[in-house]
């Protein structure tokens, strides 16, 4: 299975989500991450979405049926090698009095993650960076009692020196 | 009346906001606008507003009213395939709605253009789950091309200017609009404007291919030794059956067309083969796996035409011209890919074409052609029985009608063999539903054929099945006295059902044997005239009465029973595989 990172440009517009994933659900392909959000330019949203599939076949016919629904801008379908990305964690991590304590120093140079909210009996540690070095610092932590856990969705950008407009269709694009 | 609209629409900037129109009026005045002379439709709750403006508006606005929804899409659909416009089907909330989704769903398949105009619940209601309420934008998102809620009576304007755009230019295809009834009863707060050319940034399909494509796809057909043309519904949705005849005669290539590219090519040209796919002609489906270069025009290898994909058309190269960028490699890898409209694409290649002629290549094909009259046509038309076969009831129409009219076909085994005997002498002939196979299509879409082309003979061939499923719209045709001709091949079997499980589940006939009614009381009822025939040398003359009739009319032909559809090629097996009898 290859890592499929998929950068989905839209207009922003009600409904627009379920419209795109539809065309997963029909394939019965299954979503690993997805995250929203506007753009710098007015009106532009952009979906992140990261599949794994055998096939890069099956991938860009994806890639072109998306393209097809008629509010997408431009999609673009990346591996992992062609792009900078990140996904954030929280950690929600009890601290009762008398537990082991939490290393913050070797939290923060070591794992690069921050306690961002120090509760009574738990502290909110986050962490950013990949699935694998989010894992790996999870796979540290549960050292600990691990409340809640939750990461959001990959965010990624392109190794490209082209900024986004240069991807979308012709026009007066606002930056907002 | 009209005076009154006139004025509302050149309102003067400084006039009182009370003089803006309605979004009811907004819709209707849209409607005339963007050339809508039709509108398939059905009233209730959540439309009943814009039903109050279309009262104003009926010297400019022919409405349909129609006996269920589903009759309202499929003969806006009718409509559709005849003038390549958008048909419009106006229908309620809720069931209203739920019950057109089956005709998006078709048109979506066979790349209609309609525009659906929905009613629904006041917007304070939206998400209460309220009176005939149905959440239409998300039933319908998956079976349309773009779909839309208006809330805003100032959107009513640009969201039809786009609706119309969307649904007709591309690859055309269904559109809904679903408007709250406060979206109708509101006034519009600035004056109406409507601009029928509209530009949506996100949308702007490729119509003219780009010249490296037309250079890449010419260099392989001038190389081909073998060259072999499918013409599909982008063909005649693109108006390019001129452009396609001067292509094949200048380039001399055998060229076939798909069930839904029907009547592109005059059935007697000698260099149309037939159709492909599972009830196709035989050489057409063969000779798919021997050609050399396969030349895709406006069609996307759907599984009915391909069979088995890992065997089809593996030795050749394919030239997929299409304007659709999603189908290109969906199903069958394209050596020489053309983005574009068909009619652009077929003028940009006419010149970079060789002039050449096949004779061998086309011999191969009358070969087939043989064995296939042999086994199957001479069979169906001039065999020894008394009862009536599908084939020549179809045949004799087609002979009756000089192949100029328009058949509407159903569902079945009727669809095939009204496909296979007719001989379409002119465009825009056959009107089917392809992909979906919706039963119950024809009736209703025959009528708005006759709404599209009043010139024009429409002939709907029905089984016996299909019929019922529509049935209530013999209410609409009687209505509308306008006469669209109705021909049942009844052998009293959902036949093609019935054919697979003789072939395929060890003739277990299992549900397929229907208790009919007698379907020419019932179009009296209805007040439209009909006879019956089961007797071979009365089929003549009944057709005759049948065309004859300046009324609608309703032939009820009784056929052989058991009789099947061949050739066939089973559903997924090699497009070689093909079973004569």
């Amino acid at each position: 299975m290859t890592t499929y990172t998929l950068s989905i440009f839209t207009s922003n517009t009600i409904g627009l989500l379920n419209r795109i994933t539809i065309i997963f659900t029909r394939r019965r392909l299954n979503i690993e991450s997805l995250t929203v959000c506007e753009t710098e330019r007015k009106g532009v949203s952009r979906f992140t979405i990261v599949i794994r599939h055998d096939s890069r076949e099956a991938v860009e016919k994806l890639v072109r049926q998306i393209r097809k629904v008629v509010d997408v801008l431009a999609v673009f379908g990346y591996l992992d090698h062609e792009i900078v990305f990140n996904e954030i964690a929280l950690f929600k991590i009890a601290t009762p009095l008398g537990g082991v304590p939490l290393n913050i120093k070797e939290i923060n140079l070591d794992w690069n993650a921050k306690v961002v909210h120090w509760g009574l009996d738990y502290v909110v540690i986050e962490k950013n960076g990949t699935e694998q070095e989010i894992a790996e610092f999870y796979h540290y932590i549960k050292n600990w009692e691990i409340l809640e856990y939750l990461k959001s969705g990959r965010v990624a950008v392109g190794k490209t020196e082209k900024g986004l407009v240069e991807y979308l269709p012709e026009g007066d694009w606002e930056v907002v | 009346m009209a005076a009154q609209t006139q004025t509302m629409t050149a309102a003067p900037k400084n006039k009182e906001p009370e003089q803006f129109l309605t979004g009811a009026q907004a819709i209707m005045q849209s409607l005339v606008e963007q050339g809508v002379d039709t509108i398939f439709g059905y009233p209730g709750g959540a439309i009943m507003p814009t039903y109050d403006a279309l009262y104003d508006y009926q010297d400019k606005l022919k409405h349909i009213l129609v006996r269920h929804e589903q009759g309202a899409g499929h003969a806006a659909q009718g409509y559709a395939r005849m003038t390549n416009r958008a048909g419009v089907a106006m229908v309620t909330s809720g069931p209203g709605a739920t019950n057109l989704m089956t005709p998006i769903a078709d048109a979506m398949l066979d790349s209609t253009p309609l525009v659906c105009i929905v009613g629904q619940v006041k917007g304070n209601l939206l998400g209460t789950d309220a009176f005939q309420e149905c959440d239409i934008i998300g039933i319908s998102m998956p079976i349309t091309k773009w779909n839309y809620q208006v809330v805003d009576a100032n959107e009513i304007p640009e969201i039809i200017a786009k609706a119309f755009h969307i649904a007709e230019s591309g690859r055309p295809g269904p559109v809904l609009i679903d408007i709250t009834r406060t979206a109708q009863t509101d006034k519009m707060t600035q004056p109406f404007k409507y601009e029928k050319k509209v530009d949506v940034i996100s949308y702007r399909p490729r119509v003219v291919p780009k010249q490296e494509h037309i250079e890449a796809a010419a260099k392989l057909i001038n190389a081909a030794k073998k060259p072999y043309i499918l013409a599909g519904h982008g063909v005649l949705l693109a108006n390019a059956q001129d452009e396609l005849k001067q292509f094949i005669e200048k380039a001399g290539i055998p060229v076939a067309t798909t069930l839904l590219g029907m009547s592109a090519v005059d059935a007697d040209h000698p260099l149309y083969v037939g159709w492909p796919g599972m009830h196709g002609n035989y050489g057409a489906n063969v000779l798919t796996n021997e050609c050399d270069v396969l030349i895709a025009i406006g069609m996307r290898f759907d599984d009915r035409i391909t069979g088995d994909l890992g065997t089809y058309a593996k030795q050749a190269k394919v030239v997929h011209i299409e304007i659709d960028p999603a189908e290109i490699n969906k199903n069958v890898f394209a050596d020489a890919p053309v983005v574009g409209d068909a009619k652009e694409a077929l003028k940009a290649l006419l010149p970079l074409i060789n002039t050449n002629s096949y004779p061998e290549w086309r011999a191969e094909f009358a070969k087939y052609d043989a064995i296939e009259y042999e086994k199957i046509t001479k069979k169906d038309l001039f065999h020894e029985g008394d009862q009536i076969k599908m084939g020549e009831a179809v045949a004799m129409l087609s002979d009756k009608t000089k192949g100029e009219a328009v058949t509407v076909t159903d569902v079945g085994q009727h669809q095939m063999i009204a496909n296979r005997y007719y001989r379409f002498k002119k465009p825009f002939s056959s009107v089917t539903s392809g992909g979906a196979g919706t039963m119950g299509f024809a009736l209703p879409a025959a009528f708005g054929a006759k709404m599209g082309a009043p010139d024009r003979e429409v002939v709907a061939i029905i089984g016996d099945g299909g019929f019922q499923m529509t049935i209530q719209e013999l209410g609409t045709i009687a209505q509308s006295g306008l006469p669209v001709k109705i021909i049942i091949l009844n052998n009293n079997f959902l036949g093609m059902v019935r054919q697979w499980q003789q072939l395929f589940f060890d003739r277990r006939y299992s549900f397929v044997e229907l208790q009919n009614p007698d379907f020419i009381t019932i179009a009296k009822g209805f007040g439209i005239a009909g006879h019956t025939v089961s007797d071979r040398a009365k089929l003549s003359e009944s057709l005759d009465t049948l065309l004859q009739s300046d009324k609608p009319y309703l032939l009820e032909i009784i056929c052989e029973k058991e009789e099947n559809v061949f050739p066939m090629v089973p559903a997924g097996a090699c497009v070689t595989k093909v079973i004569l009898e």
